[in-house]
């Protein structure tokens, strides 16, 4: 047996079993979902209605509709939040950026649920900040609880820190040296910015952007402790179609609109990373 | 001492500069981690009613409720049994296939690759219903087998590409060198490229350890309230809320796990190494 072909045989074995657990548990049901979701739900015949459902019906409009909302909204905010902070964490040495810098690993690994329970003991009617409001003689409703400023304000609690994580470590890749150099030939700040370091972060900054996107559109936790009852999530509204309705065709309808949805943000993710990538040419 | 808390002597004393960044980490910790703080002294307030800002009495009280119940601290242990068996079947499957896609150079490794991202790229609630359909023809649903694929394919991605790209560190040179004296493959791999590929390997563990003990709603999902993770009791305990200290007592140890292996391993978590798991680099 020539070398050459032992070494395939390796490595293919050794890729193989993970590679058809994806297949078997995420790419098999994803086809079948997509097969089932032109389905009619007793005859079994092919029909659009799935579909259609979710575009005329007004309520599932809605929630539609307020899912892209919230999720922009999200990602929008997270992300420029985000920047100023990986900047302010590459840019300035100090204690206390390194204070943050050690800090906002930390959001990360905090289990969602808690985190979602710990806002909802300060933003609820009997929360934390209306009893300091109490102390003050003011008694301040704020009204997030079951309302989208909510569930945004948790997104963005998750979110920052991961996309100033993703962009920081990426403008840490940029080397003090061609910074000092174009400062040396009389570049501006704002130049450096614009010219220099803005375009070398943009990959990761549209990497950070996707990928909050990709994960807020089915975002379930958060909206099913903090979310109202009219308009829901997406997530929510396909938890009901599968285990309150049990309208499975509807609820595979309704996943393969979330999966298209995601796709087109999913293409740029991938397309992203595959950019540039020196170690495949070595 | 004291002057220092009046605002104005404050900016006066440390600069503009410096008052401007004493701000900013002030809303950075008040929002990150003013929530975490409250939560961690309502679970030692035994008497916390309404208009108090502080708890009037502290104790244990709670942590008490919490033991005694004999469903919360069951779906503790089934936590950590599904959070182990995870781990292992994980890195069995992974990091041989991580170690192929940095290695071998072969036809479709990128499509490989690729694979993996399926797992994150689309709506996990969508592939759960589809992957739960599937489960009810096989007779998964409520069972342990059930909740592993669901929680292992939650951090699989992460589970190839951190490690693959912790292996592609190791240089090459450095494994041949092994082999010329005479050790075998297997050999090299645990002896040279496993030790020094660690903190990236160390992550991704982290990662698939910490996913599966807070993934909640795939286990709703396919665990059909038979399997009572922590994370699913805690959504009882959220939406009934009877007290709010039985949720904060519940929070607090779910997140005990994460921060002790936090603190473990902390020399390996940076921003570099977590945002490898992102990458295809």
């Amino acid at each position: 047996m020539s070398k050459s072909l032992k070494q395939n045989i390796v490595a293919y074995g050794m890729v193989m079993p993970a590679f058809l657990v994806v297949m078997l548990t995420v790419a098999y049901p994803i086809v079948s979902a997509v097969i089932q979701s032109f389905q009619d739900e007793k005859t079994g015949e092919f029909t659009f209605e799935n579909y259609t459902y979710f575009f005329t019906e007004p309520a599932q409009l809605q929630n539609l509709l307020f899912t892209l909302f919230v999720v922009f909204v999200t990602v929008i905010v997270a992300i420029v939040i985000a920047y100023l902070l990986a900047l302010y964490l590459r840019f300035v040495k100090s204690k206390i950026s390194k204070a943050i810098g050690t800090l906002y690993l930390l959001p990360r690994f905090v289990p969602a649920m808690c985190a979602v329970y710990a806002m909802i003991t300060i933003i609820r009617d009997s929360g934390l900040i209306n009893r300091i409001g109490l102390l003050f003689g003011v008694d301040i409703h704020l009204g997030m609880m079951y309302h989208a400023s909510g569930i945004i304000t948790m997104n963005l609690w998750f979110n920052i820190p991961f996309a100033a994580m993703m962009i920081a470590a990426g403008l840490g890749a940029i080397p003090d040296s061609i910074i000092e150099g174009a400062r040396d030939v009389g570049a501006g700040k704002l130049k450096v910015f614009t010219s220099m370091i803005l375009p070398l972060s943009m990959k990761d900054v549209v990497v950070a952007g996707t990928f909050v996107f990709m994960t807020n559109v089915g975002s379930f936790t958060t909206p099913y402790l903090m979310g109202g009852n009219a308009p829901k999530m997406l997530g929510i509204a396909l938890f009901d179609q599968f285990n309150k309705y049990l309208d499975y065709n509807r609820s595979a309808a309704l996943s393969v609109i979330m999966f298209l949805i995601c796709s087109v943000s999913a293409g740029v993710y991938i397309y992203t990373n595959l950019k540039e990538q020196d170690w495949e040419k070595q | 001492m004291f002057k220092m808390l009046n605002p104005r002597r404050f900016y006066h004393a440390v600069g503009k500069r410096k008052f401007l960044e004493f701000i900013l980490l002030a809303i950075f910790i008040l929002f990150f981690y003013g929530p975490l703080l409250n939560m961690l002294m309502l679970a030692f307030a035994n008497e916390y009613s309404v208009p108090n800002v502080l708890p009037q009495e502290w104790g244990f009280e709670w942590w008490g409720y919490v033991f005694g119940q004999k469903s919360l601290v069951s779906s503790m242990v089934q936590s950590f049994v599904i959070a182990i068996i995870t781990t292992i079947v994980s890195m069995i499957f992974c990091i041989p296939a991580a170690y192929s896609i940095s290695r071998f150079k072969y036809r479709g490794r990128k499509i490989f690759m690729l694979s993996f991202l399926l797992t994150n790229a689309f709506p996990k609630l969508g592939i759960y219903t589809s992957i739960a359909v599937l489960f009810y023809k096989y007779g998964l649903m409520g069972t342990y087998p059930g909740v592993v694929i669901i929680h292992m394919i939650n951090s699989m991605m992460f589970m190839v590409w951190l490690p693959a790209s912790a292996f592609r560190s190791v240089h090459r040179q450095q494994e041949e060198a092994a082999r010329d004296v005479g050790a075998g493959p297997v050999r090299t791999f645990f002896k040279v490229t496993m030790p020094m590929a660690m903190p990236g390997i160390a992550v991704a563990t982290l990662y698939t350890f910490l996913g599966s003990m807070e993934e909640a709603q795939g286990t709703m999902l396919v665990g059909l309230g038979r399997i009572q993770t922590m994370p699913v009791a805690m959504y009882g305990i959220v939406l009934d809320s009877s007290a709010v200290q039985i949720g904060a007592v519940f929070a607090l140890l779910l997140i005990i796990p994460s921060a002790v292996l936090i603190f473990l391993m902390r020399k390996y978590i940076g921003p570099e190494a977590i945002a490898g798991g992102f990458k295809m680099k």
